[in-house]
């Protein structure tokens, strides 16, 4: 029991590094000014990918079943399809 | 009845179905007026009608949820009543200064009622709602401070409950919400503003929460389930209603002259509010189906579900309906309105108040738990009959709404707004037939305090052999 | 416990207590509600967004991301700790946490304080007023993700919770994730995309 839960928060602050390093890259792109749809797309891919490490593993939907297992990744994938979209289409119309 | 106390619900009861009848007489009335425009003028002109079926329809859920807390706070709290005595005589002050309030309506002409009662000294009357006169209206201020100062020691000296506490809450917050029918600023783009502080706050918030704490109150008592798990749904139930409701106050000003980002909020927030009505929902008939016992008042587990159903039917969907600023647009002040208005206010609060007199009325009259079955099965035929009915007066003012909307504002060549009334007459026909129909279902349900009233209480075999 | 794989044992619900979790999803559901109205406006005024996007702060942005990421890993730390009954520990991060959130809450005030006094206003214009509207729905979450906290570290430490029993913590806990998690998607979407 002891172990599982020690290697549990060993995988969480790695997770941890993780999010925080992810972050700065999304500053960093801020920070550069880099433009356009891919650059757009992409810093929106990286947040919803920290938005799936936290739910797996902060939530700890990671050892769940059934439809909680989802719930934050759909919602994520909810709002990804819906901003994707309007970025998508908005792109060029400066 | 476990305190004597409990007792001074019956009045507050009583009175309350009493007013209903005639809220739903003069809706009635108030129904064939619109398709026979000189029915009864000039003796109860439809001004005069419309304001008598709200305020009756107001006034006698107000009185239910002041029974409803008399009867279920002493048992939440394990203690007597503070005041007993204060309680009788406030219902008494109550029930007469409205009845002479619906009195002045009908016998003075309002200009006249507004001069008689000295509404130019501090002028509030001739709003929507609100158009009881200056000194009804302190009345009703002295009413819920004494009702509130009750309550409020009865649950602060004794054992303090969830469901007792989300109960004060809202009924404070009724309390003080009702004091911006004072402000009346010259501004009207103010005047409204406030004014919706009184009227949505009241339905799409603290009143959510008087209706959460007797919905919980009913389970807890008729399911046996654990008080801590229907307590937890209450406070999400709750958090959900707030946050949505107070914000969503907004769908009201996207075009009285307040700024553009209400279009936003309002419609953002608003859109959110079934959210709790649905969790409402599914909270009732989890706790049911989790159920440790067969309460032997079906009936009243009958109309605990029914409303939750209606609630959310009502005030959820039919709201979300035109709630969106685009939609509002074209549907504000139409009959679409009407339509909402009439299920939200049967599905969430005469249902519930129905359901905490069904529950609470047995056993105030004499019983152990539950009336007969004679009575139990003819107060199920009454639900059916009312709520059915009322669904069709939903129906039909929805559809009479969409073409109002389609004709007179949507269309290429938009008609007059009389013009438009005259083709919609044929669902204003079938309204009246359906009102007609609820009126039956009142007819049993009042019935139905008094038949089988000498036959043997419901008994547990009868009870639990029909149920799975 | 079986671990033959390398997969532990999974559950049907998520930590905490499930209204908690409902409520959860109809809160992500308003954010979400949001978040595409943001975008789908921005549509309308793709250059006014841009050029009001640069006049905020984006250092202070990432120094809030960053703190309310690390008191996210804290409030992990404290579920970790009480699981295994360290009670004392558990307390700790839950005030760490608590700490990080209140550093937010100060930045952002300071964001705050500064767009009011140049005369912003939710009328100004439509970046604006989503800038406002989204972010301080969000800060009014973070107040009461942090009061949650609060009671929870001071249960904790009045002995309320054990490794058998602290549910509680791991609703509080998956409620301050959700709040970490909108605001993982909200720093990109108003500050950084473009």
């Amino acid at each position: 029991m002891n172990t599982d839960s020690r290697n549990r928060g060993r995988s969480c602050t790695l997770i941890y590094i993780v999010l925080m390093l992810l972050t700065l890259v999304t500053w960093v792109v801020g920070r550069l000014g880099l433009q356009g749809l891919p650059v757009t797309l992409s810093v929106l891919a990286l947040a919803l990918l920290k938005g799936q490490l936290i739910g797996d593993w902060f939530m700890g939907l990671r050892n769940v079943r059934g439809f909680w297992r989802w719930a934050i990744l759909i919602w994520l994938a909810g709002v990804g399809v819906l901003v994707g979209v309007a970025f998508f289409f908005s792109s060029g119309l400066h | 009845m476990q305190y004597q106390s409990q007792a001074v619900a019956k009045l507050y009861f009583t009175a309350a179905i009493g007013l209903f009848a005639g809220q739903i007489l003069f809706g009635l009335i108030l129904g064939l007026q619109y398709v026979v425009g000189d029915f009864l003028f000039p003796e109860i002109p439809f001004n005069v009608a419309r304001m008598v079926h709200t305020n009756l329809l107001i006034v006698w859920i107000l009185f239910g949820f002041m029974g409803a807390a008399y009867y279920l706070v002493p048992e939440e709290a394990e203690r007597e009543l503070h005041s007993p005595g204060l309680a009788v005589l406030m219902f008494w002050v109550f029930l007469v200064a409205g009845a002479l309030t619906i009195l002045g309506y009908l016998l003075v002409p309002y200009s006249g009622l507004a001069k008689m009662t000295g509404n130019d000294l501090l002028p509030t009357m001739g709003r929507e709602f609100l158009e009881q006169p200056t000194i009804t209206k302190i009345g009703i201020v002295i009413v819920a401070l004494a009702f509130l100062y009750n309550i409020g020691m009865t649950i602060l000296s004794g054992r303090k409950t969830v469901v007792n506490l989300v109960l004060l809450i809202g009924l404070a917050g009724l309390a003080v919400l009702f004091l911006f029918a004072f402000y009346n600023p010259d501004n009207l783009v103010e005047d409204k503003l406030y004014w919706w502080w009184v009227v949505h706050l009241w339905v799409e918030g603290v009143w959510e929460l008087i209706l959460g704490s007797i919905l919980a109150f009913v389970l807890i008592k008729t399911t046996g389930v654990d008080r801590e798990v229907i307590e937890k749904w209450l406070y999400v139930i709750i958090a959900m209603t707030l946050i949505t409701g107070i914000i969503g106050t907004g769908h009201h000003y996207y075009w009285i002259g307040t700024p553009e980002y209400w279009q936003w909020w309002g419609s953002v927030f608003s859109a959110l509010e079934p959210i709790p009505f649905f969790m409402m929902t599914v909270f009732a008939f989890n706790m049911v189906n989790r159920r440790r016992r067969n309460h032997l008042n079906k009936v009243a587990v009958l109309w605990a579900l029914g409303t939750a159903v209606m609630a959310f039917l009502g005030a959820g969907v039919w709201g979300f309906l035109h709630t969106l600023s685009p939609v509002n647009y074209y549907t504000h002040g139409s009959q679409i309105t009407a339509a909402h208005g009439h299920m939200a206010f049967y599905g969430a609060y005469a249902m519930i108040v129905l359901t905490i007199i069904s529950y609470a009325m047995p056993m105030m009259r004499g019983r152990k738990a539950a009336n007969s079955n004679r009575s139990q099965v003819l107060e199920m035929w009454s639900f059916w009959l009312m709520t059915v009915s009322m669904v069709f007066i939903t129906l039909f003012l929805t559809g009479a709404g969409i073409l109002q909307v389609y004709l007179q504002r949507y269309s290429d060549t938009p008609l007059p707004f009389m013009v438009v009334q005259e083709k919609i007459a044929l669902f204003y026909w079938m309204r009246e037939v359906a009102g007609v129909v609820f009126l039956a279902g009142l007819v049993l349900y009042i019935a139905s305090f008094f038949v089988g009233s000498k036959d043997p209480e419901a008994a547990v075999e009868q009870a639990a052999s029909p149920t799975a | 416990m079986t671990r033959g794989g390398s997969l532990p044992e999974t559950s049907r619900y998520p930590p905490g207590d499930l209204a908690v979790w409902i409520f959860i999803l109809a809160e992500l559901a308003v954010f979400a509600i949001f978040f595409a109205a943001y975008a789908f406006t921005r549509m309308q005024h793709v250059a006014l967004f841009d050029q009001y996007q640069a006049t905020l702060d984006r250092n202070a942005a990432l120094f809030n991301t960053l703190a309310l990421v690390t008191a996210s890993y804290f409030v992990v730390r404290a579920v970790t700790a009480i699981r295994e009954g360290r009670t004392a520990s558990a307390r700790n991060r839950l005030w760490a946490a608590v700490g990080m959130g209140g550093l937010f809450l100060l930045v952002k005030g300071m964001e705050y304080a500064h767009h009011l006094g140049e005369g912003i206003r939710l009328s100004t214009n439509a970046f604006y007023m989503f800038y406002l509207s989204l972010t301080f729905f969000h800060f009014m979450h973070v107040i009461l993700g942090i009061l949650v906290l609060m009671v929870l570290a001071m249960r904790t430490a009045a002995g309320h919770y054990s490794a058998q029993s602290h549910t509680d913590i791991e609703s509080g806990a998956s409620y301050w994730h959700m709040v970490d998690l909108v605001w993982l998607i909200l720093f990109p979407l108003v500050y950084v995309m473009h």
